[in-house]
């Protein structure tokens, strides 16, 4: 394992410095990326308007949309992929969303419960 | 022209802080005139206050903490004899004079003593336990130290210039919001937090990137020292928490400064969302300064008991776990707030499961002593200290854990008790067992071991005395940041509490006549093995203070305790003979970019806070000049040739084979 383990950090990458492609291939990439952007964008603008489906499918399609997004996003500009060269990138990325996760929906959660403990408004409304 | 600043700003009435501001102004002028009439200045700006070599820039952290702590105690003494005497009087500190101490009290203790003391630690230990030269970004290590010294600065500069914020330390609106809290103290507060903050978030993404990505050849993940896991863990809270807090900061100067209602009490704004989101950030920053702590009881355990860690591994699990639970549990700082039953029971049981890693932690520790040849040095007892210390600090937190005890101890004294509990017992000690044990590291002697171990006990004791009073006068009901009181009961605790701050502060000054004794008696109390206290771990593989370049040859480690390792393999000697030829080492240039990009931080800081807009755009531009200029450079780096470097490295070997053949003969 120790051996293994150290030839991964040796070759471990950060964002920004590339794999040794090619000019070519690399303004592929980004091109692809582009274009699947402009897609997903287009698409979520159509859906928003769109009459042809059903109509509260429409804000999960556009949830879908922007995760696809940003998959795209971090495929083709931010070169995160699956490779042993990049377990940092992907650790970082996760702990980033588990992090997200826990301070968005926390304070969503709390937020909403804080009147708890309150009479209703309509209550109060109603005793004066 | 001016903004708001006038003459007014100056308290001319108020002889407390105008004294102490002369002091301290005279205190410094002296030292400033005693530097450059001895010639020391070009000195100092060469190889201090423009050096990017980690291990400095570690030294100047805790130079500034400990300077702070000096302030920050003298706060704390002044709370304790005003409460000690203000029983149905007013005592000697006016209200709105107080409201600001127990407020500057607890920023500086936070922001501007635990958190550079435990950067300083890890940015002075943390690439000689990894085995190499410096940190990842070495000039982004000397910006963020003088940012967060610009903070620092104008935190102290409130005492006498202004004011400073009334609202406690974390500036809760609808009191911190511009109708309540007018003139410039939350203003003081707001910009110092954000401009140190960003130091501490640069710190922290350096400090990573050098725990992931420079490691001397074999030091795998599960070979690293424990320190070097707690600062991992304690820095990737600090890179995903403390952008919340600079967020949260924000929306509160926006609110203060354009008129926007993020917090205010009208116009749709929500009070509680600021604590949710300031408490989003606090709660990890009680993991990031305690972890690091954790890391340092570690090393030191292990190395008094001459064993290696128990459970390395169930610690690194410890480690990783609170660095994650520890964002599950903020809403336990306000369970009064009004969210309902499921809330509240779901974050106070996560806050009793985050005491389960800790606990692991704490039964490590005892194991690795259990069998071990235990040398009781002053590293050694503030460890032991510290154990039994946090226990009752940690007990006293799962007990506000308990939502319905928490709706009665809710700022309460006993709160203060708890909190200080942990964080004296916790990242204090942990901060003083870390500098007595790294010291000789960076300085090359000794300290004083009768001095270090009067200032233990005294501050052992101290706290003692100090804070159990306090744990029973918040049982009896009274609740903190009390200016005057009128119940009887409540007088005896506050005056057992005020003699307790006196032992206390005998304990500071034996630190201080310590630290003197030990600079006079430099040469009886001088390391030349570099391994005074039969180390571990790799720091103690290079001479006392190492050379710039911290090791002539990158360690090449074969397991864990890499260092105790190569000693039972007698490597050194072998070493001396087929070491490989020496190389040429490239270090890097140091720089002015981190002391003149804070230079224009502080000014617009302080045209910030009084208004003043020319200003503001005058350090704005001249910070981020700063930055340009520093973009464009043409060389970065200078080589030290490897004659040098053989000749620095022999002379190291020298002292420690001399020392070799002198313990073989004996």
């Amino acid at each position: 394992m120790s051996d293994q383990s150290h030839a991964r950090t040796d070759h471990d990458l950060a964002p920004g410095e590339e794999e040794q492609h090619s000019v070519g291939t690399r303004i592929l990439g980004y091109v692809v990326g582009l274009a699947l952007a402009l897609l997903l964008t287009a698409t979520s603008f159509f859906i928003a308007g769109t009459d042809l489906v059903w109509q509260p499918s429409i804000p999960v399609a556009l949830i879908v949309l922007a995760i696809a997004q940003m998959g795209v996003h971090l495929v083709f500009f931010l070169h995160i992929t699956t490779g042993p060269d990049n377990t940092n990138n992907v650790l970082a990325l996760a702990f980033g969303l588990l992090v997200v996760f826990l301070v968005v929906g926390g304070t969503v959660w709390i937020m909403a419960h804080l009147n708890a403990n309150m009479p209703p408004m309509d209550h109060i409304i109603r005793m004066q | 022209m001016l903004g708001k600043l006038d003459w007014s700003a100056i308290p001319f009435d108020q002889p407390i802080p105008l004294i102490a501001g002369a002091i301290v102004l005279v205190a410094i002028l002296g030292v400033l005139s005693w530097v450059v009439v001895k010639g020391h200045l070009p000195y100092l700006w060469r190889e201090w206050i423009t050096s990017v070599d980690h291990k400095r820039i570690g030294v100047m952290y805790i130079l500034l903490a400990s300077v702070m702590l000096l302030r920050g105690g003298s706060d704390a003494i002044m709370m304790r004899i005003q409460q000690a005497v203000a029983y149905q009087s007013q005592g000697y500190l006016p209200p709105e004079h107080y409201n600001q101490i127990f407020s500057a009290h607890g920023t500086i203790m936070i922001f501007f003593v635990a958190m550079p003391f435990v950067i300083g630690l890890m940015n002075l230990i943390v690439p000689l336990q990894l085995g190499v030269r410096d940190v990842a970004f070495p000039t982004l290590n000397s910006v963020g130290f003088w940012l967060t010294a610009t903070g620092a600065l104008l935190v102290n500069l409130s005492l006498v210039v202004g004011e400073f914020a009334r609202t406690g330390w974390l500036a809760f609106p609808p009191l911190s919001e511009l109708s309540y809290s007018p003139g410039v103290g939350v203003d003081y507060y707001a910009w110092s937090l954000q401009i140190s903050g960003v130091g501490t978030l640069v710190a922290g993404i350096n400090l990573v990137t050098t725990v992931l990505k420079l490691r001397t050849k074999g030091m795998n993940y599960l070979r690293m020292p424990m320190f070097c896991w707690t600062t991992l863990a304690s820095n990737l809270l600090i890179v995903a928490a403390f952008p919340i807090l600079t967020a949260t900061l924000a929306m509160l100067l926006l609110d203060r400064y354009l008129g926007f209602h993020f917090f205010t009490n009208e116009a749709g704004g929500n009070v509680m969302m600021f604590m949710n989101l300031i408490w989003a950030w606090g709660h990890p920053e009680v993991y990031i300064l305690v972890l690091p702590a954790f890391g340092i009881f570690s090393e030191v355990v292990s190395t008094f008991s001459g064993k290696a860690l128990f459970g390395y591994r169930s610690m690194v699990l410890a480690t990783m776990a609170i660095c994650v639970i520890s964002f599950m549990v903020w809403l336990h700082h306000f369970f009064t707030m009004g969210a309902g039953p499921d809330v509240n029971a779901i974050f106070g049981i996560a806050s009793m499961i985050i005491a389960v890693p800790t606990g692991v932690k704490i039964y490590n520790w005892l194991f690795t002593m259990y069998g071990g040849r235990i040398r009781f040095a002053t590293p050694m007892l503030w460890s032991v200290g510290f154990m039994i210390t946090f226990i009752v600090g940690g007990l006293t937190g799962v007990l506000l854990a308990v939502p319905p005890a928490d709706f009665m101890l809710h700022n309460s004294m006993f709160l203060v008790a708890h909190f200080h509990n942990v964080i004296i017992g916790g990242v204090l000690f942990g901060a003083f067992a870390g500098f007595e044990y790294w010291f000789p590291k960076a300085f090359g002697f000794r300290l004083d071991e009768r001095w270090g171990k009067l200032a233990f006990w005294f501050t052992f004791l101290g706290f003692f005395i100090t804070f159990v009073p306090l744990y029973i006068a918040g049982m009896l009901g009274m609740t903190r940041r009390m200016q005057h009181y009128d119940v009887a009961a409540w007088r005896p605790w506050m005056i057992v509490a005020a003699i307790g701050m006196a032992v206390l502060t005998i304990g500071v000054i034996c630190q201080i006549v310590q630290i003197v004794v030990s600079i006079r008696n430099r040469e009886a109390l001088r390391d030349r093995t570099g391994d005074p206290w039969d180390g571990r771990s790799l720091e103690w593989a290079t001479s006392s203070p190492p050379p710039v370049f911290n090791f002539a040859f990158n360690p090449d480690v074969r397991g864990e305790d890499a260092y105790w390792d190569m000693k039972a393999r007698a490597q050194q000697q072998s070493l001396e003979r087929d070491r490989p030829e020496y190389q040429d080492i490239e270090m890097p240039r140091n720089s002015p970019t981190g002391f003149v990009c804070a230079f224009f931080a502080t000014i617009m800081g302080f045209a910030l806070i009084w208004h003043i807009w020319w200003m503001v755009i005058l350090g704005g531009l001249g910070a981020w000049a700063t930055f340009v200029v520093f973009a464009w450079r043409d060389h970065d780096e200078y080589v030290i040739p490897a004659e040098e470097v053989a000749a620095i490295d022999r002379v190291n070997l020298e002292e420690r084979g001399n020392l070799v053949s002198m313990a073989g003969t004996v």
